[in-house]
C-alpha cells in the first residue's frame, strides 16, 4: 500500500518536481514529517492502550513515511561522497529501525511485511547514494529479512526473493558491503550470511521466484570466487551444496519413470520432448544451476558440490534407477542420463558424471559395462543406449574412449606382432579406402545412381596443363583409366558420385579436423608405442586402482553433513577385490571352465567365485540363450561375448519373424540385467509388425506410383517414409535367411530346426534337453578347435563387439537404428589415434584370426545386400526410390535451419547444450 | 590441414606455403569455384612416357582421382613436415599434378641463387615414372638440361617405388645438386667439362647465371596460374604485416592450444591408462 503509492509517485511527475526543489527545503520537509511520525509513534505505541484508532495512526505514519522515503531516495550524496543531510539525519535518528520496531510491535501481518519489503526494495534499488554501508539502515533491513524467513505467503516470498536478488546485485557491484553483511547478521545472532541462507530454500523453486533466487545465489557464487570468506562460509556453515545436490535427487524422483515414447524411431530427448515435461524442465533448471555454480564459484564450493552430486544424486539415485526392473524404466533413465550429459557444459561437472559412468560399480558391475551390454537389447532400450554412446563418444574424452575401446587395443593383441609398426603407417595411396569402397554393393554403384536432387558440384582436377581449359570434355584426365562406362573416370561436372562424395569428404574433413583439435589435450598418442603395448598386457592393464582419483579425493572433502546419504555399505570407489577387477570384461573368463548351475535363471549363485565371470555377463549369457533359442544351453558352451551378442542380435530378427508365436510367451520374458519384459509390450510390437506387413502387401504398388516428385514438402516425405517402411518390412523376412546362413559358424541351431521350433515350450523354467542335440553340434566344433586357448585371447572389447554385431544386422535393423549405428561409426572413424584408426580403417593390418574387423563385418553386410538385390526384380527401382527419400529427408533437414547441414545435424543431436552457460551469465 | 587443390581463392595465397597452417576452411565457397583464369598459357608438358596407366587402387575407377588427390595431399604434407631448408613449393591452382617451387641456395658455388622451378607429377602417380623437375630458367649446371631446364632426377630415382619414394626426396635432391656437383653423364656437357677442367670459368658462368636468374626474379610467372609463385619488391605496406605475422607465429600454437581445450577432455595422467588418474584436473 504504502510502497505502491511511493512507487507510483516516483514514476509520475514527482521527481521532476523535486528536481527543482533545493536540498534545504527537502531537509526541512523531511524533519517535519519525522517529527510528526515520532509524535504518533510515541503517542500510539501499539502495546499501550491507544487513544487513536490503530489503523488511523498507521495510515498517518505511512503517509509521512512515503514522503520521507521519497526524499531520502532522491537525495544526492553529499560532497566528496559523504552522506547527504537527510541520510545523515536518518542514520543519526535511527529512523529506519524505529519504524521497523514500531511496525513489529503492531500486528506484523504478511501485508506489513510485504510493504516493508517493497519499501526497502525501492530504497535499495533507487537511492542515489549508497545506503547499505550504514548500520542504522542495514540492521533493520536484516531484522526484516530474518522476520520473513519462515514466511509462507507467496506474495511475501516473491517480494522477499526480489529484494534479496537486488541486495545480491548490489553486493556483486560493491563487495565492500560484504563485511557489513556478515557483521550485521552476527549482531542478530542469525546465521552469518543471512541473505544467502534465506535464498537457499528457493533454489529448486519453479517460476520467477526460483529463477531470481538462483540468479541471486549465482551472484554470490561468483563473489565467492574472489572472497575466501564467503566461500568458507558457504562450504562450512551452510547447507547450500547438500541442498543443491539432494534437490536434484528430489526433482529426479518426480520425473516420470516411464516416458511416453512418441514412436519407434524415438531414441533421445530433444528439446521439443523435454519442453513438454514441466518436471523435467525443472530438473534441468536445477542441473543448469549446479552447472553454473560450478562454473563461477570458488574451488572449494565447486569441489563440495561436485562431491555431493556424486554421492547424493548419482550414486544413490541414478545408479539404482539405471537398474530398475522394467525395460521402459531403464530406457527412460538412460534417456535422462543422455539428456543430462548433453546439458552439462562445465567440465568438472561433466567429469563427475563421466566418472560415475566409467568407474562406479553398481552391485560390482561397472555402469559402463551395463550400458554397453544394453546396446544390443531389442526394443528401444537398445537405440536409446546407442544414442547415449553417441553423446559419450562426442565428448572427445580420453577417459571415455580409453575405457570403451582403447584399453583393449593398447596391448596390440588384436594384431600380429609384426604389424605394430603398420599401425602408424600412413596409407599414402588410399589402398584401405579403395578396399572399403569396393564393398559398395553393386546396386549402389555410381552408375546406378539417380539423377541428383542437389545442385551439381564439380572439382577441378586436371593434368598439368595438358588440357585446354575451356572445352567441356577436356577434363578427362583419367580417360585412360576408364573401364567400361566411358566417362566414369571423368572429373567433371556431370558425375553424381563426385557431388555426393565431395559432400561426404567435406563432412568427414570437418569432423576429423575438429576431433584432431580436440584430442590435442589427450595424454597419449595411442599409436602402439605410447602407451607401450608391452606394459599393458592383459592382467597388467589394471594399474593399482584408484590412486589419486579426483572424485575420490573430492569425496574426502565432503563434510559429515550428508555422508549418511551416500548409499549404505561400501563407500563409492572402495577398491573392489582384485579378482573382480581383472575379470571385468577381461577375456580370461572365457577360457576358464565356468561352473554350471542347474537353475539357469532364478538360482543365482550367492557369491561369485573368482573364476567366474561377472554376474552381469553370466546373466547376459543366460538371458541371451533363453531369448534366442528359448532353450537351455549349457553356459560354458559359449565361446565369448561376441557370440552372445550375436545371438541376442539374432533374437531381434527371429522375433520379428516369429511374431505370432512369441505372443504366448510367459508373462515376463527375462532379459539381461534383470530386466523383465511385459507381455503387453511384446504383443504390441507384434501387432505393429503385422500391421506393417499387411500394409506393405496392399499398398506397395499404389504407393510407388503415387510417389511423384511433384508433390511437395511433407507429403512427399511421408510417402517415401511409407515406402521405406514397406521395403523394410518386406526385406526383413527375406534377409533373415541370408543372414543366418552367413553366420552359420556361430549359430548353434540349424535353420530348418529353428523354423519348426515351438516357442511356447521354451520358457526359462523348462529347458528342453532333447533340443540340445543340434546346438551342440556347431558349438562343440568351435570349442574343440580352440581348446588350448591361451590366457590372452585377443578381444577388442565389449563395445566394439556389440557395435559390430548390430552392424552385421544392418539389413534387419530399422533405418533409424542404422543411422545411429553408422553415425557412431563415423564418430569413431574420425578419431586420429593410430590404434583406433588402424583397427577400424586400415585394411592392410593383419589381425589375429579371432578378431573381427570392421571390414569383415561390412563385407558380410555387402554380401547380404547382394543376395537380396539378386532375389528381387524391382530392387533397382526400390533403391532409387530409397535414395530419393533419403535425399528428400536431408533436404527437409536443410530447409528447417540454415544451410549448414552439419549445424542442423548438430542442433538435432546436441540441441540443449548451448542453453547452459548463456542463460546463466550473472546479471550486471 | 591442407586442401588447396580446388577450392582456394586465388588471392589467398601469394607467398609460398608459409601460411599452410591457416589453410582456409572449405566453407562458403565450397560450391563455387573461382573461375578458371582465362588465357592460361599452355604448358609444354613432356609427353607422358610409358604404358597407359592402370588402376592400382581398386575397382571403382571413379574414385581414382580422389585417391590420387589424397596421395598428392599426403605428399605435400610430408614436404611440409620435412622443412627442407630453402625450398618452397605450392601446388598449382589448376592441377594437383603440377607444383610450383623456388629454391634458395645459401652457400657454395651457387650462393644467392634463387631458382624457380616446376614439378610435374605423372598422372599415374605413384605407379609411373618419377616426377620431373624443370627450372624456369635453365641453370648452368651439369645435371640441368641447358635448353629445357629439366633437372636429371631419374639418375637418383631410377625406378620410382611407391611407399618408398616421395616427392620431398626429389626436392631434397634438387637442393643437393647445387652443393655437391656431379658431372657423370651430364645433361649439360659443357658445364660438366668446365667444372672438371676450368673451375674458374665454371664459377663465373654460374655467377652470371645466378645474376641472370635474379634479374628476372620479379618477372611475371611464366604460367598463368593463381598459385604460381611470384616475387615482388619489398613493399612495407604489404609485407611488413606479413613479416610481423611470420615472426609472431611461434607464439600462436600455445594460445591455440588453450583455446582448443574447450572441445576435448582428458583426465588421464600421462603414462597411465587409468581414467581420471590425474589428481587435479587442469581444466577445471
Amino acid at each position: 500500500m504504502m510502497a505502491s503509492v511511493v512507487a507510483n509517485g516516483n514514476q509520475d511527475g514527482q521527481s521532476l518536481v523535486l528536481n527543482g526543489v533545493d536540498p534545504e527545503t527537502c531537509m526541512i520537509v523531511f524533519k517535519n514529517h519525522w517529527a510528526q511520525v515520532v509524535k504518533i509513534l510515541e503517542k500510539h505505541d501499539p502495546l499501550r492502550s491507544s487513544s487513536m484508532h490503530p489503523t488511523l495512526s498507521a495510515s498517518a505514519v505511512q503517509n509521512y513515511v512515503e514522503h520521507m522515503l521519497f526524499l531520502l531516495m532522491e537525495e544526492e550524496s553529499g560532497q566528496g561522497g559523504c552522506m547527504g543531510p537527510i541520510l545523515e539525519f536518518v542514520v543519526m535518528e535511527n529512523v529506519m529501525e524505529r519504524l521497523f520496531v514500531w511496525s513489529l510491535r503492531r500486528e506484523f501481518t504478511d501485508e506489513m511485511k510485504l510493504e516493508q519489503l517493497k519499501m526497502y526494495e525501492m530504497l535499495v534499488g533507487q537511492a542515489r547514494q549508497p545506503l547499505l554501508h550504514h548500520k542504522p539502515i542495514l540492521r533493520p533491513l536484516m531484522m526484516l529479512l530474518s522476520s520473513c524467513s519462515g514466511t509462507a505467503a507467496p506474495a511475501v516470498e516473491a517480494e522477499l526473493v526480489l529484494l534479496l536478488n537486488q541486495l545480491c546485485c548490489i553486493l556483486a557491484k560493491d563487495p565492500s558491503i560484504l563485511e557489513l553483511f556478515f557483521h550485521t547478521s552476527e549482531d542478530q545472532g542469525a546465521t552469518n550470511f543471512l541473505i544467502f541462507s534465506l535464498l537457499i530454500p528457493y533454489i529448486h523453486r519453479e517460476g520467477t521466484v526460483g529463477q531470481q533466487a538462483r540468479d541471486a545465489l549465482l551472484l554470490i557464487m561468483s563473489l565467492s570466487a574472489e572472497n575466501e570468506r564467503v566461500a568458507r562460509h558457504v562450504v562450512e556453515n551452510t547447507y547450500f551444496c547438500p541442498v543443491l545436490a539432494t534437490g536434484l535427487s528430489g526433482l529426479y524422483s518426480s520425473l516420470p519413470t516411464k516416458l511416453e515414447v512418441p514412436n519407434e524411431e524415438w531414441h533421445c530427448l530433444h528439446k521439443v520432448d523435454w519442453m513438454r515435461m514441466p518436471s523435467l524442465v525443472q530438473f534441468l533448471n536445477s542441473l543448469e544451476f549446479c552447472n553454473a555454480v560450478i562454473q563461477v564459484a570458488h574451488p572449494s564450493i565447486k569441489d563440495q558440490l561436485v562431491a555431493y552430486i556424486y554421492n547424493g544424486f548419482l550414486v544413490p539415485v541414478l545408479a539404482p534407477a539405471l537398474h530398475k526392473l522394467t525395460l521402459e524404466e531403464v530406457m527412460t533413465t538412460t534417456a535422462y542420463l543422455d539428456l543430462f550429459l548433453r546439458s552439462i557444459s562445465e567440465t568438472s561437472l561433466l567429469q563427475t558424471f563421466l566418472s560415475f559412468i566409467l568407474l562406479h560399480q553398481h552391485e560390482s558391475v561397472y555402469i559402463l559395462d551395463t550400458l554397453v551390454s544394453r546396446i544390443n537389447t531389442p526394443f528401444q532400450l537398445g537405440t536409446v543406449s546407442m544414442a547415449l554412446f553417441r553423446t559419450l563418444i562426442g565428448f572427445y574424452c580420453e577417459d571415455v574412449m580409453l575405457q570403451l575401446i582403447l584399453r583393449y587395443l593398447i596391448p596390440c593383441n588384436h594384431m600380429m606382432l609384426s604389424q605394430r609398426r603398420v599401425v602408424r603407417e600412413r596409407d599414402f595411396y588410399s589402398t584401405s579406402a579403395a578396399k572399403m569402397l569396393a564393398l559398395t554393393p553393386s546396386c549402389c554403384s555410381p552408375d546406378h545412381s539417380p539423377p541428383p536432387l542437389r545442385q551439381l558440384d564439380s572439382i577441378l582436377f586436371s593434368k598439368g596443363g595438358a588440357d585446354t581449359p575451356n572445352s567441356s570434355n577436356e577434363q578427362k584426365s583419367f580417360s585412360e583409366e576408364d573401364d567400361s562406362s566411358g566417362n566414369s573416370c571423368t572429373i567433371g561436372s556431370e558425375i553424381y558420385l563426385d557431388v555426393s562424395y565431395l559432400h561426404y569428404l567435406y563432412d568427414a574433413r570437418l569432423s576429423i579436423s575438429s576431433c584432431i583439435r580436440a584430442c590435442q589435450v589427450w595424454s597419449a598418442l595411442y599409436d602402439a608405442e605410447d602407451p607401450p603395448p608391452e606394459k599393458y598386457q592383459p592382467g597388467v592393464l589394471e594399474e593399482p586402482k584408484l590412486e589419486g582419483r579426483q572424485t575420490q579425493t573430492a569425496l574426502k572433502r565432503v563434510p559429515k553433513l550428508l555422508v549418511s546419504n551416500a548409499r549404505s555399505g561400501l563407500p563409492r570407489g572402495e577398491p573392489p577385490s582384485i579378482h573382480q577387477l581383472e575379470l571385468e570384461w577381461d577375456d580370461s573368463y572365457d577360457a576358464c571352465p565356468v561352473q554350471t548351475t542347474e537353475t539357469p535363471v532364478e538360482g543365482k549363485p550367492a557369491h561369485l567365485s573368482p573364476s567366474e565371470p561377472p554376474k552381469h555377463i553370466q546373466e547376459m549369457r543366460r538371458t541371451a540363450i533363453m531369448l534366442v533359442k528359448g532353450s537351455y544351453i549349457e553356459e560354458n558352451e559359449f565361446q565369448d561375448d561376441v557370440m552372445v551378442y550375436n545371438l541376442v542380435a539374432k533374437k531381434d530378427s527371429s522375433e520379428a519373424e516369429h511374431a505370432e508365436e512369441t505372443q504366448s510367451d510367459p508373462a515376463h520374458a527375462p532379459l539381461r540385467n534383470g530386466l523383465t519384459l511385459p507381455t503387453s509390450l511384446v504383443s504390441d510390437n507384434d501387432k505393429n509388425s503385422l500391421k506393417a506387413k499387411a500394409k506393405g502387401q496392399t499398398d506397395c504398388n499404389g504407393n510407388l506410383q503415387n510417389a511423384t516428385p511433384v508433390e511437395s514438402g511433407e507429403d512427399f516425405l511421408a510417402q517415401y517414409e511409407e515406402l521405406i517402411c514397406i521395403l523394410d518390412s518386406e526385406g526383413r523376412g527375406k534377409r533373415v535367411k541370408g543372414d543366418r546362413e552367413l553366420n552359420k559358424p556361430v549359430s548353434p541351431v540349424e535353420e530348418e530346426e529353428e523354423e519348426e521350433m515351438d516357442f511356447m515350450s521354451f520358457t526359462a523354467e523348462t529347458p528342453e534337453p532333447e533340443k540340445l542335440q543340434s546346438p551342440f553340434g556347431t558349438v562343440q566344433r568351435l570349442r574343440s578347435g580352440s581348446s588350448n586357448r591361451c590366457y590372452s585371447v585377443p578381444f577388442t572389447g565389449p563395445f566394439i563387439s556389440v557395435l559390430f554385431s548390430r552392424l552385421e544386422n544392418m539389413l534387419t535393423n530399422p533405418l533409424h537404428v542404422n543411422l545411429l549405428l553408422t553415425g557412431i561409426l563415423a564418430q569413431l572413424a574420425a578419431y586420429p589415434q593410430p590404434l583406433l584408426r588402424s583397427f577400424l580403417l586400415n585394411t592392410n593390418l593383419v589381425f589375429q584370426p579371432t578378431v573381427r574387423s570392421l571390414y569383415q563385418v561390412l563385407a558380410t553386410v555387402k554380401s547380404q545386400i547382394e543376395e537380396l538385390s539378386a532375389s528381387r526384380l524391382d530392387f533397382p527401382e526400390r533403391i532409387t526410390a530409397a535414395q530419393h527419400w533419403l535425399l528428400a529427408r536431408e533436404a527437409s533437414f536443410t530447409a528447417t535451419g540454415d544451410n549448414n547441414r552439419l549445424r542442423v545435424k548438430l542442433q538435432c543431436e546436441i540441441g540443449f547444450s548451448d542453453r547452459i552457460g548463456k542463460g546463466w551469465e550473472p546479471l550486471p | 590441414m591442407f586442401c588447396p587443390f580446388y577450392n582456394r581463392q586465388p588471392d589467398e595465397e601469394q607467398g609460398g606455403h608459409a601460411d599452410q597452417k591457416t589453410s582456409p576452411a572449405r566453407t562458403s565457397h565450397k560450391k563455387h569455384l573461382p573461375p578458371i583464369p582465362k588465357n592460361a598459357v599452355p604448358i609444354t608438358k613432356p609427353a607422358s612416357v610409358g604404358t597407359p596407366s592402370h588402376l592400382a587402387n581398386g575397382t571403382h575407377a571413379s574414385y581414382g582421382p580422389f585417391y590420387l588427390e589424397y596421395s598428392l595431399m599426403a605428399e605435400f604434407t610430408l614436404v611440409i613436415k620435412q622443412k627442407l631448408p630453402g625450398i618452397y613449393v605450392q601446388p598449382s591452382y589448376k592441377s594437383a599434378l603440377m607444383w610450383f617451387g623456388v629454391i634458395f641456395i645459401r652457400h657454395g658455388l651457387y650462393q644467392d641463387g634463387v631458382f624457380k622451378f616446376t614439378v610435374y607429377i605423372p598422372d599415374n602417380y605413384p605407379d609411373g615414372e618419377c616426377p620431373k623437375l624443370v627450372f624456369d630458367t635453365p641453370v648452368f649446371h651439369p645435371l640441368v638440361d641447358p635448353v629445357s631446364g629439366e633437372l636429371d632426377v631419374k639418375r637418383a630415382f631410377t625406378k620410382w617405388r611407391r611407399n618408398h619414394n616421395h616427392i620431398w626426396q626429389v626436392l631434397m635432391y634438387a637442393r643437393t645438386v647445387f652443393y655437391k656437383i656431379n658431372t657423370a653423364e651430364p645433361l649439360n656437357p659443357e658445364a660438366a667439362v668446365l667444372y672438371e677442367k676450368d673451375g674458374q670459368l665454371f664459377k663465373s658462368k654460374v655467377v652470371d647465371g645466378v645474376k641472370l636468374c635474379n634479374s628476372h626474379l620479379f618477372d611475371q610467372p611464366k604460367v598463368d596460374d593463381p598459385f604460381a609463385i611470384s616475387f615482388s619488391p619489398w613493399n612495407p605496406a604489404v609485407h611488413d604485416e606479413a613479416k610481423e605475422r611470420m615472426f609472431t607465429f611461434k607464439r600462436r600454437p600455445e594460445e591455440h592450444h588453450k583455446g582448443a581445450q574447450v572441445s576435448g577432455l582428458s583426465w588421464v595422467k600421462p603414462g597411465s591408462t587409468q581414467p581420471f588418474s590425474k589428481v587435479d584436473s587442469p581444466q577445471s
